[in-house]
């Protein structure tokens, strides 16, 4: 079998979301819930350079995929402060103990 | 090179955000408050001039190397929305604010989300939109959390983020597939979608759904908004859902072809129904003013997305005009009312060192110690239930004439429903109404503190626009026409 | 001339309405006479307006995109309402002076009851559809306002909301009817509207006609809408006088009637009409007979007076249907003046704690009684006349089944009448009060109304000369000829007969104990408001349940909120494959 690289890339990228999702879906941590959001915006990424390859712009791609890093580390940065926080005021990371609001 | 000035817009707010906080910093957070209002009002001059250079053209544009920014009557609208309510949130922040922990940090990130919120509806390409999307939603994590030792706050925090990180991936795999089947990124429709195409859409419909609050991807909005700061929740509510709203408007074009648009209109009427649905009737059970208001803002993006459905379903400009001119003055509305409950939670709680939520029966009695903020917030919420002779009011009728014009049955039964679901708002809004102008004070009124001036300022502009665009609903025409047409030239 | 009472008859009432607010509650003088200063102002601008009728448009402010044009007609049957909109109006706020005396917040109260004024004459005064439902949903907003008034009793406060949210209900057939004619003709003018309707397609003119049935059967009280009025009556008494009494329940007959010579050649629509309004008439009148609360009879009561109204013009006359309108303004606000009147002096509202009032007070007994005259239809009062002449245009279209239905209201009513009268004026005394007769404030407007409800009815001639421009089919007639053949019209005799069994089965009442009592049950099921209540509720519950249940699905748990996301994708992706993958 001979899968053309950008189907490969594709392929790597559904497997990154799939992974990235079922985290997002069944962790409780906060942290690790941070890292699944990272597995997620990798996916992403990888879409891109499958998209870009395809296209034949890698170097479109590539500025987007390095602007795209910039704007998640942000996030993951904020992220983490507010895990530290919470760490701080509630004493877990558990996700499910941060069930205040609702209804 | 010579620029339009229309860059100013987007660059005075972004460029004087780290000025406030190293003011703030340096000088003290006086020196901030008043950094940050001369920005906001700087900045009101290039808006004028680009509103006036927008009449003789319907886009300007400017180059700067790869990326291009187009100026239009969508971007004007998002702008004026934008600078003017957060003109109002900056002077009521002044003392709401005070003395806070932070506060230069504040209107920082107030500044910025402004100046991301006019770049984002200057974005010419997808990437591009991305961008200033994220961008927004970065400034607007910060702002939510404010309040970062409240367990609550961190809470509507924790989850506002994790959620619109989701979206936003969602959006870029959108953007790459779209990207990977067409090799360009420009917000022009297509002629016939793909497969790869419809699934784009789909993910960035979801994506940035997330952030414009379609149901049932809302769950973070109701904790953010109450939880905000209450200048950042009218801010929250009255523009930033509205700006992914048209984020998502502007973001599906690409993927809108002959035989795809009216399938995405259509997507967007059950979304309409369903926000309509559970905004009304969840806001029912509410027990907190602020709670109650976010889930309104729910019903309320339903109706806009009505109208933006109806649009794309049959191709009317008038029922997109109808919601254009809906985004503004829900904003309007929607703001006054969030700064105006901001206001009596600033009298009863905050200025006694609480962070107590403010419920309905809090505000018992209040118009007898407030009775100028009892009146714009009985005012905002009638105008919201869409009373006459208010904003809100004219606004539903221009969406619901934009629905029956399509002279589709299915539009007409959604008009119904909507009106159904204005009525059914009422049932909530009317005893918010009531508690304010009973006679025997709550304990919480009865130990309130004053309200000062600066909060009230911008309570009456806002409703003597609420008002006076209830009256005379053709003044914003020159707004709602040139920002349906310039959604409805990327789709067709 | 013309264009400027307009302006004034809806301006003068909104600046009184500002300048009370601003005034402030600390200066209740003041906000006395200010009320009083601009209601009388814009009752003289009604007044001067019954000089001036013209089918033209008069005022025209073009607004333009889909809000069109904003549009004023001072034609017969828009200055006749209007003239009783600011003149009840203006005594009703007289009446205020005394009522509210002492109360808290009249800023809020006059500048609502003003508010409504210059609504209410702007609603009957307009051409512009869009206008139509501008004013009609401010009418609805002040009437919930006045209706809460006093916010802190939970049944002022659930009687408000309840009669908001039934007009507003309904008022959903008016907006769906305007915006279906906008979309059809290009234009919110009525008077083109009326001039074309005959070439809108059948379908279209038909959902008009139900939307507007709709819209008018809630506002006016109608079957099966009908249950907000008499929870209304929490309201101040002057507030239940005039909006509703004398002018906004009367709204919706005014839309039937404005609309009727278009409607009318759509099928069923009359029947429909005079079906809803013959029920109303019937069942309202059964529950006035059992009900103890001397407002909630009065409100049933103009509930079944409606349905008189309803029915009229539903059996083609809508002539018959604006007099009646027009006496039933004069004589129920009368009513309503003179039940205030006996509630501010003795402070409750229960009839079976009154009696024998008569004699303490002798003006306003006096003056209720021959408003009461005119509510029985017993001559000469104009509610004699306007009511003869209802079921003469029963007989005379045919609708025989209506004749027969409503000369047993007019029993009903005269029975109910006399039931009322008895238990609050005559009688032995149930309680002791001290009643105090009513003051100068409250008698001018008593006496004015006593006078009008003995007069109107002699201006008939002029008022069908009047109607006869606006309304096809209307005769002129003068007002001898219409007496003469009202007088020889063997109806009137018969109805007379049934009016006088009515007073006489009061009279004989203890006699009839044992057959009452077997039709308790009976009176059970009308004091429930024949099962609609029961709707109402279950409507109530079904939307809190529906929210509760959906409230389980707000559960603030980020991975459940996560798997909505999901959901959502999935949801959204089937959906967009569903027509066909390209």
């Amino acid at each position: 079998m001979n899968l053309p690289p950008v189907a490969i890339a594709w392929f790597g990228a559904m497997i990154l979301f799939g992974v990235g999702l079922y985290g997002l879906l069944v962790v409780r941590n906060l942290i690790k819930l941070v890292v699944a959001l990272q597995i997620l915006a990798k996916a992403a990424m990888l879409a891109f350079v499958a998209a870009g390859y395809a296209q034949q712009q890698m170097g479109l791609a590539q500025s987007m995929i390095a602007l795209i890093i910039v704007a998640d580390t942000v996030v993951a940065v904020i992220a983490l402060a507010l895990a530290v926080q919470v760490r701080r005021r509630y004493g877990t990371l558990d996700v499910r103990q941060l069930t205040a609001l609702r209804g | 090179m010579v620029v339009h000035p229309f860059l100013w817009l987007i660059l005075i707010p972004l460029a004087s955000a780290p000025l406030v906080y190293l003011a703030g910093r340096l000088g003290g957070s006086a020196v901030a408050r008043g950094l940050a209002l001369l920005a906001l009002l700087l900045t009101g001059a290039p808006l004028i001039i680009t509103a006036q250079d927008l009449i003789s053209q319907a886009t300007l544009t400017v180059a700067l190397g790869m990326v291009q920014l187009k100026f239009d009557g969508l971007s004007l609208l998002l702008a004026v929305v934008a600078l003017g309510l957060g003109a109002c949130a900056s002077v009521f922040s002044i003392p709401y604010m005070a003395g806070e922990l932070g506060e230069e940090k504040y209107y920082a990130a107030l500044l910025g989300m402004i100046g991301f919120i006019i770049g984002l509806g200057c974005a010419a390409d997808l990437f591009n939109l991305w961008v200033w999307f994220e961008a927004m939603a970065v400034s607007s994590y910060m702002l939510v959390a404010f309040y970062r030792d409240q367990p609550a706050s961190l809470e509507a925090g924790v989850k506002y983020l994790v959620q619109s990180a989701v979206g936003s991936v969602l959006v870029l795999l959108g953007i790459a597939a779209v990207f990977g089947e067409t090799g360009r990124l420009t917000l022009n429709h297509t002629t016939t979608a793909t497969t790869g195409l419809l699934a784009a859409g789909a993910l960035m419909t979801v994506g940035f759904g997330v952030k414009a609050a379609l149901v049932p991807l809302h769950t973070w909005l109701p904790d953010a908004h109450a939880q905000a700061p209450s200048g950042i929740s009218a801010m929250l509510s009255g523009v930033v859902i509205e700006a992914g709203l048209i984020a998502l408007l502007r973001a599906i074009s690409p993927v809108l072809g002959e035989d795809s648009t009216a399938r995405f209109g259509q997507l967007l009427l059950l979304f309409a129904v369903l926000n309509m649905t559970l905004g009304n009737v969840l806001a029912l059970k509410q027990t907190q003013v602020k709670r109650m208001l976010a889930f309104s803002s729910l019903g309320h993006v339903g109706y806009m997305v009505l109208g933006f459905g109806a649009a794309a379903y049959t191709g009317q400009l008038a029922a997109a005009q109808g919601s254009m001119f809906h985004l503004l003055t829900h904003g309007l509305m929607k703001g006054l009312a969030f700064l105006s409950a901001g206001a009596l939670l600033y009298a009863l709680y905050v200025a006694n060192g609480t962070h107590g939520p403010l419920t309905v029966q809090d505000l018992n009695g209040a118009s007898q110690r407030y009775p100028l903020v009892a009146l714009t917030l009985s005012v905002a919420v009638l105008g919201l239930a869409g009373l006459p002779p208010l904003a809100g009011f004219m606004s539903k009728w221009q969406i619901f004439v934009g629905g029956v014009q399509a002279d589709d049955p299915l539009l007409v039964v959604l008009v119904v429903f909507a009106a159904l679901n204005s009525v059914l708002s009422l049932a909530y809004y009317a005893p918010l109404v009531n508690a304010l102008y009973r006679r025997v004070p709550s304990e919480a009124v009865q130990h309130g503190k004053a309200v000062s001036w600066a909060m009230m300022a911008p309570l009456v502009i806002l409703s003597a626009l609420v008002v006076v665009l209830g009256v005379w609903p053709a003044l914003v025409d020159g707004l709602s026409g040139p920002a349906a047409r310039a959604l409805l030239a990327g789709w067709q | 001339m013309a264009a400027l009472l307009i302006a004034l008859a809806i301006a003068l009432p909104w600046a009184g309405a500002l300048a009370v607010w601003v005034a402030g509650d600390r200066r209740p003088r003041a906000q006395h006479g200010l009320a009083v200063f601009f209601a009388a102002a814009g009752g003289l601008c009604g007044l001067g307006l019954l000089g001036v009728p013209s089918s033209e448009t008069v005022i025209r402010v073009p607004v333009g995109g889909v809000f069109g044009d904003f549009t004023f007609v001072p034609d017969g049957l828009g200055i006749f309402l209007a003239a009783i909109a600011t003149v009840i109006g203006s005594m009703a706020v007289l009446f205020s002076v005394e009522y509210m005396k002492g109360e808290a917040q009249l800023g809020r109260y006059y500048a609502f009851v003003l508010l409504f004024i210059g609504a209410m004459a702007g609603l009957v005064l307009t051409s512009s559809l869009l206008l139509l439902f501008f004013f009609w949903e401010i009418t609805a907003l002040t009437s919930y306002a006045l209706i809460s008034f006093h916010n802190d009793d939970p049944k002022a406060v659930a009687g408000g909301i309840k009669a908001l949210v039934i007009t507003q209900l309904g008022g959903i057939g008016l907006l769906v009817g305007a915006l279906v004619a906008y979309v059809n003709l290009g234009s919110y003018d009525i008077g083109l509207f009326l001039a074309r309707s005959h070439s809108l397609p059948p379908q279209v003119l038909t959902v008009i006609a139900f939307g507007f049935l709709v819209a008018a059967a809630a506002k006016s009280a109608q079957v099966p809408f009908h249950t907000w009025l008499p929870d209304a009556m929490e309201a101040p008494t002057p507030v239940s006088a005039l909006i509703h009494a004398a002018t906004m329940v009367n709204a919706g007959v005014y839309v039937l009637a404005r609309f009727s010579p278009a409607f009318e050649q759509v099928a069923g629509w009359s029947t429909a009409v005079a079906l809803v309004g013959m029920v109303t008439a019937l069942l309202a009148a059964c529950m006035a007979v059992v009900t103890d609360d001397l407002k909630r009879v009065l409100a049933y009561s103009t509930v079944s007076q409606l349905g008189y109204m309803v029915f009229a013009i539903g059996a083609g006359s809508a002539l018959a249907g604006s007099f009646h309108l027009l006496s039933h303004a004069v004589f129920k606000a009368l009513l309503f003046l003179g039940a205030g009147a006996v509630i501010h002096a003795i402070g409750t509202r229960d009839m079976r704690q009154m009696g024998g009032l008569g004699r303490q007070m002798p003006w306003v007994s006096s003056m209720f009684l021959v408003g009461a005259c005119a509510l029985a239809g017993i001559p000469p009062m104009n509610g004699f006349w306007s009511k003869e002449l209802v079921l003469e245009t029963a007989l005379g279209h045919g609708a025989w089944w209506g004749f027969v239905a409503l000369l047993v209201g007019a029993g009903l009513t005269a029975l109910y009448t006399a039931r009322m009268v008895w238990s609050v004026f005559f009688g032995a005394p149930r309680a002791h009060h001290h009643a105090h007769d009513a003051g100068p404030a409250m008698r001018i407007p008593l006496v004015l109304l006593a006078f009008g409800t003995l007069t109107t009815w002699l201006l008939f001639g002029p008022f069908a000369h009047m109607l006869a421009e606006v309304l096809p089919g209307v005769h002129d007639e003068s007002t001898l000829a219409f007496a003469v053949h009202v007088m020889t019209d063997p109806a009137t005799w018969l109805a007379m007969g049934i009016v006088a069994g009515g007073l006489l089965l009061w009279h004989i009442r203890a006699r009839l104990a044992a057959l009452v009592g077997r039709l308790s049950l009976a009176a059970q099921v009308a004091a429930e408001g024949f099962g609609f209540e029961t709707v109402n509720r279950f409507v109530t519950q079904a939307v809190r349940s529906t929210a509760t249940a959906l409230q389980r699905t707000q559960t603030g748990d980020l991975s459940w909120n996560a798997v909505g996301i999901v959901g959502a994708l999935i949801l959204v992706l089937i959906l967009l494959a569903w027509g066909g993958i390209p």
